[in-house]
């Protein structure tokens, strides 16, 4: 496949976001590579890919991203296997808990540090589960890769969509800036936050290619 | 600013205002029972486990032990003010009623649970209580009573 160039749509956006990330970002996103401005192969894209999947695999993003069931997972230890969310907590169709217990009784909204090993986490957004067309559990890397580039499940986002929904994420310390950095005694998601960053935009501008 | 250094939180708890100075990060269940005195909601497991220090912020039941002071975001109710002008709650009159406490230490925050429930399901069935009630344990095992309790006070509330 002809290599693709990196729309600079994107390049400004990575400029922007590498550039206003907090201090204390900072020290919680990993590797600090430059964005390349070559020319994107599909290979270069799949090689992201690939790092992007070791993300969206990791419990810290699939115990929300769950099926129909609405029941989110819980991982006690690194390396344990998922199980059902304590206190039979089931988030309802709405997937915010609005039917019965809301998640927002334990899982606070505020940017502060996650700092109590085992408390519930928060973010700066109201915690909930993903939208059920985005389930990660259960899925092979393909799945995920295609349900990603997919504007009918992915919430309407084109390429550059989709880096700027990492982006927005960072600004409001939501759960894409909470998964590499969840405090406590949390695994984080392997690879740091701005690395992540720099393989969605490598992966969008190779044209979002899926094994 | 940082962790350690003491701001002025303004609060809203019962409906008395309050101005304390303390840090940002104590968490609320703190701030009510150390610096306001306010001694209805209980610490139980301070990891949001058990429910016993659940109050209501702008009528949303949460667990005082994560919510930061300066996270607050509207009036605190904790179960001594829950009353209606005055009177019990339904939800208090229906605890007595069946008698529903045993040793009692987790009942504030069943309470609380329940009347954040009832706020928006005056008809629950057996499951929807469930569902509410699940993350508020009772080590003495009073659930069938509070379950009744809940139907019996959503009962009052329909007919009042």
């Amino acid at each position: 496949m002809k290599p693709k160039k990196v729309s600079s749509v994107c390049i400004a956006v990575l400029a922007c976001a590498v550039a206003s990330t907090s201090a204390e970002e900072k020290g919680n996103t990993g590797s600090d590579t430059a964005f390349p401005t070559e020319r994107v192969t599909q290979e270069m894209g799949l090689t992201a890919w690939a790092k992007i999947h070791a993300v969206a695999s990791h419990p810290r993003c699939t115990n929300c991203h769950v099926g129909a069931d609405n029941v989110p997972l819980w991982t006690r230890n690194p390396g344990d296997p998922p199980r059902a969310h304590g206190m039979a907590v089931n988030a309802g169709e709405s997937r915010i808990g609005a039917e019965g217990l809301s998640c927002r009784t334990c899982h606070q909204t505020s940017k502060r540090p996650n700092q109590v090993s085992n408390a519930a986490p928060h973010t700066g957004m109201h915690w909930q589960l993903a939208p059920k067309e985005m389930q990660w559990t259960g899925k092979s890397s393909t799945e995920i890769c295609k349900q990603l580039r997919d504007p009918d499940r992915n919430g309407g986002r084109d390429a550059d969509g989709l880096v700027e929904h990492i982006l927005d994420d960072m600004k409001e310390t939501g759960f894409i800036t909470w998964a590499f950095n969840p405090g406590g005694n949390r695994e984080p998601a392997p690879g740091g936050l701005r690395a992540h960053l720099q393989d969605m935009a490598l992966w969008t501008a190779a044209g979002m290619p899926c094994p | 600013m940082s962790v350690n250094e003491e701001e002025t939180i303004s609060l809203i708890v019962d409906g008395a205002s309050f101005e304390v100075s303390l840090e940002a990060e104590m968490p609320l269940l703190w701030v009510l029972r150390d610096e306001l005195g306010i001694l209805g909601p209980k610490y139980g497991c301070g990891i949001a486990q058990c429910g016993a220090c659940t109050v209501l912020i702008d009528g949303d039941a949460v667990r005082s032990c994560q919510v930061a002071a300066g996270d607050v975001w509207g009036p605190v109710t904790t179960i001594a003010a829950l009353g209606l002008d005055g009177a019990d709650h339904p939800l208090q009159t229906a605890w007595i009623k069946h008698q529903v406490a045993q040793c009692g230490y987790c009942q504030s925050g069943q309470i609380l649970q329940a009347a954040a429930l009832l706020e928006k399901d005056t008809s629950p069935t057996d499951s929807a209580i469930d569902a509410a009630m699940s993350s508020n344990l009772c080590r003495c095992g009073t659930y069938p009573r509070i379950r009744a309790a809940i139907h019996d006070a959503a009962r009052s509330l329909r007919e009042s």
